[in-house]
């Protein structure tokens, strides 16, 4: 199995989703990890940060390379933090990577975000020891949008095996203290002699149960393999992330495990059913639609700049005499006709009051339906649903619970454009 | 408020409704105005000022973003003319504006004109092509101006037991008196069946439950009632016009003190003319009504928002027959927005020449017989303005 994100969704989209609820106070800096940029002389970080409402003018960082820029990233905020220049990091990454049409049933990828915050103060884990060992050599990469691969019997012994026979030399622990190896590399199956020589034993390598599930990842996927480990109860966990060169970590678990974050992700999905749908969900995600091609949508930088409080953060005003809670802006309550209003953080879930689909607007997936929402708490908005490959398996009705999530609406060729939609809860 | 000055609509005229595409923006102009100005008989030269409705120049041909639009296909110049914009209230609004000229005495005879030229570009380039791609990207991104009336028709079946062909029970009435109106885009009777098996719009709202794309354009001229020349004219006098607006275009949407279930700018709009008029029991007091049927759906809580019943019986009015040609109190005999089709700034004045015409005995074989009163209506945006016109003998 592999993930596949939805039409409306990317990189930033996944980003955000999995930073979100993450608590937010007190960080400096932001490094983002990616191996399908969206973005080029535009940073990834410094886009998050501003949609995550983070100070402007902390550290915002990209890692745009490969697909071990995921610890690179780790790497870095690690080192930044111990220098004592920054005390909370928040290190993201993301990928999303379409192979060629055809051969999506062999390449083993797929798409998912991650994020760690990283801090001095006492987590869920602590990194112990990290270092990167460089590489000179590289088995697969590509040129100018060319893919380039040499004699795996060669590459493997010139490239991984050099690489990981090298780094071992260096004495972290007592090879016997780690309760798991994790290894993230697609030479992973070739590393059990290189370790037994080195004083380690096979049964430490962690069971890999999260590749098969969601396929690999790309730049994420170290850091997603450490957490399914963290939340297997691991202790004492050595990583290793191998791309043209290694990262490793020495990591010790600091919980129970209680958290499993990871675990709940993976128990929620929906299953494409076909090959057939799963072209149809790849095609759909370039937002034109047969029935109308749309050109180009009325939207400025400058208006989502000065509305980002209402668009982007969920800002409400409250009126102070009836307790109306209101999601645009106004000079007085309709209700009760008085001007005082307090600014209110309105919530991301709610009711559905009212709904219709909608057969004639452009759409990944037509219809798309519309739905106004009572918000918990108070407040009203009115959005379109997403995830809704099989509209039958999520009907909307009134009543129902639903969740906000950041999605791509509409996107012209100049840039994306990013707001909320419902899905059921 | 002041007793206002009796106005007389003293000549009306209206186009053929259709897909003109033989017909330019002028064309039109000229063809509604010449028949107003000859049912008068006046000279084009008596008009003192004039009004031009239309609604969407963006989106149809560039036309009628000022008055200037009006004065060039008529050569009628030296005179103020102003561009009136307010959706689907623009006609109404632009009888409106006349009426209250004649009254503050700015001049003696006052034309008010709506025309929309809409099938120039193809369906999805005008109406649907403004919901995509202009407005604000993001707040009710996902809604055509269907989906916006559509939840309000969900939100009817949901609390006062409205069903699906209650709704389209309104399509097959208004194509029924469509079929006599040799003026309509649309003239044909439908079935229940053929209405709810047409494409899906916006659930529950199908394509006969929505109103075509059409061109066309209206035309009245006006005078202070005590200006009436009784020898000449045949006038009809307007009792009372109320135009609300109560909401916005975004806020239906966004505010929680909305049910979905009614409009306020009906209501309002509704109250001021009724008073003006003397109304206290509309469904006594009216013999026709011309309402605002972009969607089916409207009409049916229109029913409510004039007063013709109380909250949730709409159902029973389109059930027991009641606003059918020969029920108690015919609406839209002239097949309603649904069969003439909706060229936006044309539609308030072209509802005020059918009552006029029903008014004077001239509807032929759609005629409501003894028709003494009669009322328009028209709803804006998504249900944001409102306007309402009583009409008299």
């Amino acid at each position: 199995m592999k993930a596949v994100c939805f039409s409306d969704e990317d990189i930033i989209t996944l980003a955000y989703q999995s930073v979100r609820d993450i608590p937010k106070d007190n960080i400096d800096g932001i490094i983002f990890a990616t191996a399908t940029p969206v973005f080029h002389n535009r940073y990834h970080a410094s886009f998050l940060a501003d949609y995550l409402n983070l100070p402007q003018g902390i550290l915002a960082l990209d890692f745009v390379n490969s697909s071990r820029s995921g610890t690179d990233a780790l790497l870095l905020a690690n080192d930044l933090i111990d220098s004592g220049k920054y005390q909370n990091i928040l290190v993201v990454s993301a990928d999303v990577d379409f192979p060629g049409i055809g051969r999506e049933l062999s390449t083993p990828f797929g798409h998912a975000a991650c994020s760690i915050l990283l801090g001095n103060d006492k987590g869920l884990a602590e990194i112990t020891f990290a270092k990167s060992f460089s590489s000179s050599f590289a088995e697969e990469f590509s040129y100018k949008d060319k893919y380039v691969q040499y004699d795996p019997r060669f590459s493997r012994d010139a490239g991984f095996k050099n690489n990981i026979t090298s780094l071992l030399k260096t004495p972290v622990s007592d090879p016997k203290s780690y309760d798991a190896i994790v290894l993230n590399s697609l030479y992973a199956r070739m590393a059990g002699g290189i370790f037994s020589k080195a004083g380690f034993d096979e049964k430490q390598f962690a069971r890999d149960t999260l590749t098969s599930k969601i396929g690999n990842t790309g730049a994420p996927h170290a850091l997603l393999l450490l957490l399914n480990e963290l939340e297997n109860g691991k202790k004492n966990i050595l990583l290793a992330d191998y791309t043209n060169g290694t990262n490793i970590f020495e990591i010790k678990s600091k919980s129970a495990g209680e958290r499993k974050s990871l675990q709940e992700k993976l128990s929620n999905y929906d299953l494409v059913n076909s090959y057939q749908d799963y072209l149809l969900l790849r095609k759909a995600g370039n937002f034109s639609s047969v029935k109308y091609k749309t050109k180009e949508m009325f939207s400025s930088e400058m208006m989502q700049e000065r509305e980002k409080d209402t668009l982007l953060y969920l800002k409400g005003l409250k009126c102070e005499h009836c307790g109306t809670m209101y999601y645009l802006k106004s000079a007085r309550c309709k209700k009760c006709k008085t001007d005082k209003f307090s600014e209110v953080q309105l919530a991301n879930t709610g009711t559905v009051y009212a709904v219709t689909s909608e057969h004639y607007f452009p759409a990944s997936f037509p219809p798309i339906t519309m739905v106004v929402i009572d918000l918990d708490g108070g407040g009203r908005m009115t959005v379109q649903q997403t995830d809704t490959m099989y509209p039958e398996k999520n009907k909307l009705e009134i009543g129902s619970k639903v969740k906000l999530v950041l999605r791509k609406m509409i996107e012209n060729d100049a840039k994306p454009n990013y707001f909320w939609k419902a899905i059921q809860l | 408020m002041k007793k206002q000055t009796d106005i007389a609509i003293i000549g009306i005229g209206v186009t053929k409704f259709g897909e003109l595409f033989h017909q330019s923006y002028d064309d039109l102009v000229r063809d509604a105005a010449l028949q107003a100005v000859n049912d008068a008989q006046i000279s084009m030269d008596d008009i003192g000022a004039a009004w031009l409705s239309t609604a969407f120049p963006e989106i149809g041909v560039f036309k009628g973003r000022s008055g200037m639009d009006l004065c060039e296909p008529l050569s009628m110049y030296n005179i103020p003319v102003t561009r009136v914009s307010n959706y689907c209230a623009s006609g109404a609004d632009a009888i409106r504006n006349a009426a209250n000229a004649l009254r503050a005495g700015e001049c003696d005879v006052a034309m008010a004109l709506g025309v929309e030229k809409l099938r120039d570009r193809q369906p999805q380039d005008s109406i649907v092509k403004m919901m995509v791609e202009y407005g604000h990207p993001f707040l009710q991104k996902g809604f055509t101006a269907a989906g916006t009336f559509a939840v309000y028709a969900n939100r009817m079946m949901h609390e006062f037991g409205v069903t699906r062909e209650d709704i389209s029970a309104i399509s097959v009435k208004n194509h029924y008196h469509g079929s006599f109106n040799k003026k309509a885009h649309h003239q044909k009777c439908c079935s229940l069946e053929e209405v709810m098996l047409s494409p899906m719009v916006s659930d529950p709202l199908t394509v006969m439950d929505s109103c075509p794309t059409t061109d066309g354009a209206a035309c009245v001229i006006m005078v202070r009632a005590e200006d009436v020349d009784k020898l000449k004219h045949n006038p009809i006098f307007i009792k009372g016009i109320g135009l609300s607006v109560s909401t916005g275009w975004d806020l239906p949407f966004f505010d929680p003190n909305h049910d979905f279930l009614s409009f306020e700018a009906t209501r309002t709009a509704a109250k001021m003319a009724y008073k003006q008029a003397g109304i206290t029991k509309p469904i006594d007091e009216l013999d026709l009504i011309e309402v605002h049927d972009c969607f089916s759906i409207v009409e049916l809580l229109t029913y409510e928002d004039l007063g013709l019943c109380g909250k949730g019986e709409a159902k029973d009015l389109i059930r027991g027959n009641e606003t059918r040609l020969g029920g108690k109190i015919p609406v839209n005999v002239s097949g309603g927005l649904l069969s003439c089709g909706h060229p936006v700034g044309a539609t308030g004045i072209r509802m005020v020449v059918e009552v006029a015409n029903h008014l004077r005995g001239n509807a032929g074989e759609r005629q409501v017989k003894n028709a003494k009163r009669g009322l328009t209506h028209n709803i804006g945006g998504p249900g944001a303005i409102a306007s309402v016109i009583i009409l008299e003998k």
